[in-house]
């Protein structure tokens, strides 16, 4: 009988870094990856056969380039299933998997996993942002990654962090920067934080391309100014700003918005490094580092199955100052766009795929569990599984949601024909 | 060579390996629903986890055009909102 397969969930920088890592340990690898081709989103690669290429950082395209080279020499010992999207743990421990070309579900039962999805953006919402035309920051730039062309007609691009920036640079240096940039924090505000991010030199030598980028395109970075509201207005969008006290309109064809990241655990298995089959997170997916932290959290977590297995000494160590400079740097970066929630209008909606406004929210009792928030205001039970107003509802009234129930699969709507068309592994 | 699919019966092109998502929105096709839904589908996260732009497909189950690259001669539509057809 084979050997049964480490399982690696994720083909980003943390997912790569880890199967490469198990792999030249000698052992073998299941790679999934629910996209065609690997990269995740920050190494998001052209579309096959494009010869669009987006201007991006040389760190980042050397460290994707490393990745690939160790991918590539360890190839004889790695299974890369591509456009498969992992769907949960079924209850006989059973790992499934929606092969989206072949449409139909498989399963295995690997001897560890490692699960590295990546993160989630977080959304401040507002009236509007559910309509057609918004887009997250990061949808966009995987898009504009992918086909080298931006979106067309005018973008705002609002909200909060370093990636409005990256985003709105590459918009430029792609042809069509856009109008504004509309950043809500103010970064004056908290001077020593600032002090100490701009001694993170490859951080900050990247922003300063960004920045270069904006003023050579004449592109507006304002602080402290937020989205009010956006209206739909022909084919485009009317959005309402404020700047300090002030009231103002934009006309444009897609806004664009971001604040933050969070780790994407919504139905994924909990961490269990002791159980029989481990299963590890790693990546954006366990802490949101960044890029560069996820390759160093891959290569943690690989070395912890590793270790478990008696193939490697200890658990690395080595890994852990650099998580910590990562993990510092962000919470610098937290403090200095740190910005005070705000009370959203009655109307906004909160859960886009049951149309629940704050309203809604705001009607549920005080101290209404997450259970309730779920089962009785119908939030977090659509399709996105409460992905986005998870995160908006957590921040509205302090708690998280949701709640920290076991996982259940499909992690993702997945079809019935795919599931009746099952293949096992059980007779290997 | 490019490739044409089907959006609400109108041709689509798009390059080859590019997602739905990417040549609709190319096409200018932003809104994805119909016209009695509010609010309409929409490509938003670009990484299938929003679920906003999931699409209906012919003879097939409904797919994030997020995620899927196009095809030659997928008839591609809205999905109906959940609960249009059953008030």
């Amino acid at each position: 009988m084979r050997e049964a397969p480490i399982l690696v969930v994720g083909g980003g920088p943390a997912g790569v870094s880890a199967a490469a890592t198990l792999a030249e340990a000698g052992a073998p690898v299941l790679l999934i990856e629910q996209r065609d081709q690997l990269g995740g989103a920050v190494h998001r690669q052209p579309a096959a056969d494009s010869e669009s290429h987006v201007w991006r950082p040389a760190r980042h395209r050397h460290s994707w380039a490393g990745l690939t080279a160790r991918l590539q020499a360890a190839t004889d010992r790695i299974e890369i299933r591509t456009q498969s999207v992992f769907l949960g743990v079924d209850g006989e421990r059973r790992f499934l998997f929606d092969d989206r070309q072949g449409g139909v579900v498989f399963t295995r039962r690997p001897r560890a996993a490692i699960i590295a999805v990546g993160a989630v953006e977080t959304i401040r919402p507002f009236p509007g942002w559910e309509l057609p035309g918004v887009m997250t920051a990061g949808g966009a730039q995987v898009l504009l990654k992918e086909t080298g062309h931006p979106l067309e007609g005018p973008i705002l691009v609002a909200g909060s962090g370093p990636l409005l920036l990256a985003l709105s640079a590459q918009l430029a240096k792609a042809g069509n920067p856009p109008v504004a940039v509309l950043e809500r924090g103010r970064p004056w505000n908290a001077p020593k934080a600032l002090a100490r991010l701009a001694l993170s030199w490859a951080p900050m030598s990247e922003a300063a391309a960004y920045a270069a980028a904006l003023a050579l395109n004449r592109v507006p970075y304002r602080c402290g100014t937020t989205v009010t509201q956006a209206e739909p207005d022909g084919e485009g969008l009317k959005i309402s700003i404020r700047i300090g006290e002030t009231q103002a309109l934009l006309r444009v064809r897609h806004l664009l918005i971001h604040d933050g990241i969070e780790p994407n655990r919504t139905g994924v298995p909990l961490p269990e490094p002791d159980a029989d089959v481990p299963v590890l997170l790693a990546g954006d997916g366990r802490e949101a580092l960044g890029a560069d932290a996820a390759i160093l959290d891959g290569h943690r977590a690989a070395m912890q199955v590793l270790a478990r297995f008696g193939r490697a000494d200890k658990a690395a160590a080595s890994d852990e100052p650099g998580l910590q400079r990562a993990r510092n740097f962000q919470a610098d970066l937290a403090r200095v766009l740190r910005s005070e929630p705000i009370v959203p209008a009655p109307e906004t909606l909160i859960c886009r795929c049951e149309g629940r406004s704050y309203a809604d929210l705001a009607a549920l009792a005080e101290d209404a569990s997450a259970r309730e928030i779920r089962l009785m205001g119908r939030f977090g039970l659509g399709a996105c599984q409460g992905r986005f107003c998870g995160p908006m509802i957590a921040e509205l009234r302090g708690q998280p949601l949701p709640a920290a129930t076991s996982p259940r699969w499909p992690l993702r709507p997945v079809s019935v024909a795919a599931l009746a068309r099952l293949t096992t592994d059980e007779t290997e | 060579m490019t490739g044409h699919f089907f959006w609400n019966g109108e041709p689509v092109a798009f390059q080859p390996g590019e997602t739905i998502a990417a040549a609709l929105l190319r096409a200018g096709i932003v809104d994805l629903g119909q016209p009695s839904n509010a609010p309409g589908g929409r490509v938003f996260c670009g990484i299938g986890a929003c679920q906003g732009c999931v699409v209906a497909v012919a003879d097939a189950a409904p797919i994030e055009a997020c995620l899927t690259p196009a095809q030659d001669g997928l008839q591609l539509g809205s999905l109906p909102a959940i609960g249009t057809w059953h008030a």
